[in-house]
């Protein structure tokens, strides 16, 4: 590929590509993501309707959150159950409403640390007023420009600080 | 705290790119095509079914790992390693690492590590990033997928170092400990070839090298059995150019700089076949590229019929025949 053809003008996210200089020589140079910056708004809005769709099982009470994770995360069942440390056959129940009734509060931690949230995000969706709709804080696609919402862990594993701030 | 007289520098793919750092903080001036090379990076794998991937997927460079046990083997260049059962273990050696400063290599499961944008984490536990500092909580990090040296909370580093699973980094570290005065290059430049034309084409798995590109030709058209439905296949079919291009291959796979490797191969073994080579396989690059923005566009247009999949089949099967063209007459050259 030439270095010219290469370049794409999308300081958001960098890459290195291997190119044929002027001169003839083969060398680094960097640039932006072609797939980024061409079809960013595509992938998150399939994110989004993804989370919709998900979320609307999961309170309608068809999926468990362990399920309504995994698909977003891409995680498969052998995955999950080895990053979690609990036994597949038990995660294949935790996957189901059912099943997830029986899950012991120390399963949720597992499963909050693979899906890098909170526990208490395993039993509740929080959704925030941004502009004309209500939209779900558990994916990082939904940009909600009024509010910032952090969780703060503390000493207790299952105790997390919901901290809501009005974005200036 | 952070080490002094390191650089930072951006790389194509993160563990060439972290060797290649280490090797030059170390004292030996070498490119990251040349480390590449010589560890034999460039390789095809298809996985159509397998228990840590919800989808079929498929790899372009050699095992994680592998890199580096090679550019010990050919250069006979030493790296301290650590695994670690217990975090905190895992966490105080890499301190103490840092501290004798060292720059100190990490695997980690990107998808923990806050700096990256959300849409390009992913569960994936071979990353490979340089510690080279820490300030109260939080470690610098010389992450080669960025321009500027990056920060990294201390939980996320220690959640990323012991995520659990597929190829489960356990807290791996790693550090040059010595470099040889004398490096026969052009040795371990003809081993990582032979090994790469080997690994191309003569594997006995139906899956691997070239014949795991032809098997990527036969069941691309089957995708659309394992999707969801048609936003889950586009968002598949669209990851087909992310991983050709942007999760670090330096384009097209790794081809562009395998060539580049070859160029420079070219000029330290006096062999002017492989810059011809280097210039083939640099076509034959452009040739993954295309495939790799038509994936784009038909996933984004959602045309994801049997033709337009068959369609990008036949494209991918061009690509089999022409690397398998290719690394036979490399593996002439070399023997």
């Amino acid at each position: 590929m030439k270095e010219k053809e290469g370049f794409i003008d999308y300081p958001e996210q960098q890459v290195i590509l291997y190119v044929e200089k002027e001169d003839g020589q083969f060398g680094p140079m960097q640039t932006g993501s072609y797939i980024s910056a061409n079809f960013i708004d595509d992938f998150r809005n399939k994110r989004i309707a993804l989370e919709i769709e998900l979320r609307n099982q999961l309170i309608s009470n068809l999926i468990s959150p362990v399920r309504f994770y995994m698909v977003l995360e891409e995680l498969t069942l052998s995955e999950l159950s080895a990053r979690s440390g609990i036994c597949k056959s038990t995660v294949r129940k935790h996957l189901d409403p059912g099943g997830f009734a029986k899950a012991t509060v120390k399963d949720l931690e597992h499963y909050a640390r693979v899906f890098n949230i909170s526990p208490a995000n395993l039993l509740q969706v929080i959704m925030v007023h941004d502009g004309e709709q209500m939209v779900s804080q558990a994916i990082p696609e939904n940009k909600i420009h009024t509010l910032s919402i952090h969780h703060s862990t503390t000493q207790n594993p299952f105790i997390v600080l919901t901290n809501i701030e009005e974005k200036k | 705290m952070v080490i002094p007289d390191f650089t930072h520098k951006m790389s194509a793919h993160c563990e060439s790119g972290a060797l290649t750092s280490l090797l030059n903080h170390a004292g030996l001036e070498i490119s990251e095509p040349l480390v590449f090379g010589i560890a034999s990076g460039v390789f095809f794998g298809y996985f159509h079914k397998a228990k840590a991937f919800p989808f079929p997927t498929f790899i372009v460079r050699n095992k994680p790992g592998q890199m580096r046990r090679n550019i010990e083997k050919r250069l006979g260049v030493e790296f301290a390693e650590y695994r670690f059962k217990d975090p905190a273990l895992g966490m105080s050696r890499l301190d103490e690492l840092i501290s004798r400063n060292i720059p100190t290599a990490c695997q980690v499961d990107f998808f923990y590590l806050d700096y990256v944008p959300s849409w390009e984490r992913v569960h994936i536990n071979v990353h490979f990033m340089i510690v080279i500092g820490k300030e109260e909580q939080q470690y610098i990090v010389s992450d080669a997928y960025f321009p500027k040296i990056m920060k990294l909370d201390e939980r996320s580093l220690e959640k990323g170092r012991f995520a659990g699973g597929n190829m489960s980094p356990e807290g791996f570290l790693f550090h040059t400990r010595s470099v040889p005065e004398k490096i026969d290059l052009e040795t371990a430049i003809r081993k990582g070839i032979k090994k790469a034309c080997f690994n191309m084409l003569s594997i006995p798995m139906p899956f691997l090298g070239v014949k795991g590109i032809r098997m990527f030709a036969r069941k691309v058209t089957e995708w659309p059995n394992f999707a969801r439905d048609t936003e889950h296949l586009s968002h598949e079919i669209m990851k087909i150019n992310i991983l050709l291009e942007d999760q670090g291959t330096g384009g097209a796979g790794f081809r562009f700089m395998y060539a580049t490797f070859l160029q420079q191969a070219s000029s330290i073994l006096r062999l002017p076949t492989l810059k011809d080579l280097s210039q083939e396989l640099m076509l034959i690059g452009d040739g993954w590229r295309e495939i790799s923005l038509f994936a784009a566009r038909i996933g984004k247009n959602r045309d994801l019929g049997a033709e337009k999949l068959g369609q990008l089949g036949a494209m991918i099967a061009g690509r089999a025949d022409a690397e398998e063209n290719f690394f036979r007459k490399l593996s002439k050259v070399v023997h």
